[in-house]
């Protein structure tokens, strides 16, 4: 089947992150004839959401290939909870259970052989990330008509953890007043504080903020008299920062976080559901739908460039059988030929992560919570720890399981930068399920590391752009502003995906040899067309 | 807001070539287009039928020719009603490939998924699978059962017809595929006082609307 693959593209993408996808989507959207390949049978690289089963596989072939490791390294995987639960053996030996002997409802006994059975309903993301309800990427899903691809869940509340236990931020106005962790001449306090960020600005340089550049944002937090509370509210989980924070970086991410409510709903973020690895994916089917070419399973070998006449570059891939050639070349880091890369990228920290599968909320609250959790240093030196809990709701897990997702900067390995904090939040003993704790049973836990590889990199060849992997951030908007950039470069002048037609608005022509036209509406959804 | 009571998501999967668009596109415009044009710049149809005097929407998918190096998006089968999934009748190997896209939407459409198998092209005269090999097949794998030919205009008014009757008879017994623990409307009754927090929103594909919930929205 593979042998009919065309070999002659104007652009070709390989691997399908988040930077190539955006890439893809909008190269093809302006006309350009795209091929988007990816070696292995999934989408999303190390953007990628899997199943429980996905998940297994991931760890086997990461663990069983060395190279792989240059990537993913330190997997540790452990289970906190029977192979077969006592439940299953006796169900299948058809014995009644006596009355006393069952678990509370909602506290079922979980076993292995459970998540098994039910892996599909799990979807465990790689590289875990919200979006900011007014943040870049939302922004261009929206202008773009892509956001059709996805559903979306706003995160219910932002957590952090202050005097040994986990406490609510209050984010919106009407949190700030109905709090009473906070008292009212705080709540003026904490009011203007805010007014006065909103009103930064990177251009002007308010006086407000114009001695502070060289001093920490924890520093301007104290002189503006906040009370140490307050100081923690904003600095750790609002700007999510840590004692060096800089001033003017601390004051971008508040506003950026202020920004951002009020959108959709109490919080500044949406989670996508089904998981982050869905992204990509949305952005690949727009760049299908204006006729880019899909194929998975397809690993390159060789990348190499040729002058042809008139001094243009065509680069030349070999896969497979085949030699493909293209006039640009976007790949992801992971997969470009070292020798493309220029100059070696500087050693940077890599990152932390870790998944648990839970029993419950590492907070009870009466509906589904769906939770940002910004951990503050442990100790001093140490990075914040960003958690993210999802529910069922979000398509994640089956019911009456959570998974929590944590990242940090690396400092030693994945499981010692996180165990520590992993212990404060959950109980990690593993033990009997139904008993009545403060902290949910963590039943399995996956550590990693991976490689930052989110510095953005240049090629030998400019008609061959190189995308960054995912960086321990928060958010998409670093992986948005890089594909502009490459768009850019490869399409100088032209719109970056430019609104995509509702079917409605699409007018097929008679003769369909050469694909539909459609005509676009000028900023007037409602308009009506027959 | 648009007139209509229910949205129902339907996509089609199958072979390059079997005929999805043309079928789409026999029962969204009532022609069938000549020569194989690629599906450029079409991502969904959109047809509002009536059932029992009741307006429903059909949104229709296409593969988008990511089929035809195996290479469809999980997201695709996100949230589909039902499925079409369709073969050639006058072509073996688009129905021996039958078990592979069963296996992957097992894999990644939700399990309540209204399910029809399809053999289209009964216009030609080079039949290679008879009818009830197809009608085992359907059968064996709990799926509804169709031929059709989007060339001749039979059975195509019917299949999504049917597909927008038995959606509808769901839908009025709740028992509409939707997400475990989904706090969403499924039937547009709100359980009152719900914040804005706790809805997921976008595409509502699955959710059936009766005017627009207040809580619901798109991005």
């Amino acid at each position: 089947m593979d042998d009919d693959l065309p070999t002659d593209f104007q652009v070709i993408v390989v691997g399908t992150g988040m930077v190539e996808s955006i890439v893809a989507a909008a190269c093809s959207r302006i006309g350009k004839n795209v091929l988007h390949l990816d070696s292995s049978d999934h989408y999303g690289g190390l953007w990628a959401s899997y199943n429980f089963d996905g998940l297994q596989k991931f760890i086997k072939e990461v663990n069983s290939d060395p190279k792989r490791q240059l990537q993913v390294y330190n997997l540790a995987e452990k289970w906190y909870i029977e192979k077969e639960s006592a439940q299953d053996e006796k169900k299948e030996e058809g014995e009644e259970k006596p009355e006393d002997a069952k678990p509370e409802p909602g506290k079922k006994v979980w076993s292995q052989a459970n998540f098994a059975a039910e892996y599909r309903k799990f979807n465990i993301d790689m590289t875990p990330k919200l979006l900011f309800s007014r943040g870049p990427l939302v922004e261009l899903l929206i202008s773009s008509n892509i956001a059709r691809y996805a559903e979306f869940r706003c995160v219910t509340r932002v957590l952090t953890w202050l005097s040994d236990r986990l406490m609510p931020v209050p984010c919106s106005r009407a949190d700030v007043f109905a709090t009473e962790a906070v008292g009212i001449v705080e709540k003026r306090q904490l009011m203007k504080m805010l007014t006065s960020i909103v009103g930064y600005n990177e251009e002007e340089m308010n006086n407000e903020f114009k001695d502070w550049n060289d001093k920490t944002f924890k520093e301007y937090l104290a002189h503006k008299g906040l009370t140490p509370n307050l100081i923690h509210y904003v600095l750790y989980a609002i700007a999510g920062g840590t004692n060096s924070m800089p001033c003017l970086e601390g004051v971008k991410e508040c506003k950026k976080f202020l920004m951002s409510l009020g959108r959709y709903g109490n919080t500044p973020f949406l989670w996508p559901m089904y998981g982050s690895g869905e992204l990509p994916q949305c952005f690949c089917r727009l760049c299908a739908v204006f006729g880019g070419v899909y194929c998975l399973n397809r690993p390159i070998d060789k990348v190499q460039t040729k002058t042809v006449d008139e001094g243009r570059t065509v680069v030349t891939i070999d896969s497979k059988s085949k030699t493909l050639n293209c006039d640009h070349l976007v790949i992801g880091i992971n997969e470009c030929p070292k020798d493309l890369i220029s100059p070696e990228p500087a050693e940077s920290s890599d990152i932390s992560k870790a998944v648990f599968i839970t029993n419950g909320s590492i907070m009870k609250s009466d509906k589904e919570p769906l939770t940002l959790l910004r951990f503050p240093p442990l100790n001093d030196g140490d990075h914040s720890v960003t958690v993210l809990e999802v529910g069922p709701a979000t398509g994640s897990c089956p019911k009456g399981l959570f998974v929590v997702y944590f990242i940090t900067n690396k400092v030693k390995d994945a499981e010692s930068d996180l165990m520590g904090i992993a212990e404060k939040i959950f109980d990690m003993s593993g033990g009997d399920q139904t008993e009545e704790t403060d902290k949910p049973k963590c039943l399995w836990s996956f550590f990693y590391n991976v490689k930052d590889t989110s510095a953005p990199v240049s090629s030998v060849v400019d008609s061959v752009h190189v995308c960054s992997g995912p960086d321990a951030g928060l958010d998409f908007d670093r992986a948005v502003e890089q594909a502009e950039q490459i768009f850019k470069k490869i399409c100088p002048g032209e719109e970056f995906l430019p609104r995509a037609p509702d079917p409605e608005e699409i007018v097929f022509e008679d003769d369909v040899t050469h694909g539909p036209e459609f005509t676009r509406e000028h900023d007037d959804d409602d308009a009506p067309k027959e | 807001m648009e007139d209509y009571k229910f949205l129902f998501k339907v996509v089609l999967v199958g072979n390059a070539g079997v005929g999805k668009t043309c079928l789409v596109r026999r029962f969204t415009q009532g022609l069938f287009p000549p020569g194989q044009g690629a599906t450029i710049g079409v991502d969904f149809m959109i047809k509002t039928v009536e059932v029992d005097g009741e307006k429903v929407k059909l949104q229709i998918w296409d593969t988008a020719g990511q089929e035809r190096f195996r290479s469809i998006t999980q997201s695709y089968y996100r949230s589909a009603h039902a499925l079409i999934l369709v073969y050639d009748i006058s072509c073996q190997p688009t129905f021996d490939c039958l078990p592979d896209w069963l296996r992957e939407i097992e894999e990644y459409a939700n399990n309540k998924v209204l399910r029809i198998l399809v053999g289209n092209k009964t216009d030609r005269e080079d039949r290679e699978i008879p009818r009830h090999i197809g009608e085992d097949f359907a059968q064996r794998h709990g799926m509804y059962f169709l031929e059709t030919s989007a060339k001749e205009a039979e059975n195509v008014e019917r299949l999504f017809m049917e597909i927008a009757v038995e959606l509808m008879e769901q839908a009025k017994c709740k028992e509409l595929p939707k997400y475990d623990g989904s706090l969403g409307p499924i039937n547009g009754k709100t359980t009152s006082g719900e914040c804005l927090a706790e809805i997921e929103f976008l595409s509502n594909f699955y959710q059936i609307r009766l005017g627009t919930p207040p809580h619901t929205f798109q991005i």
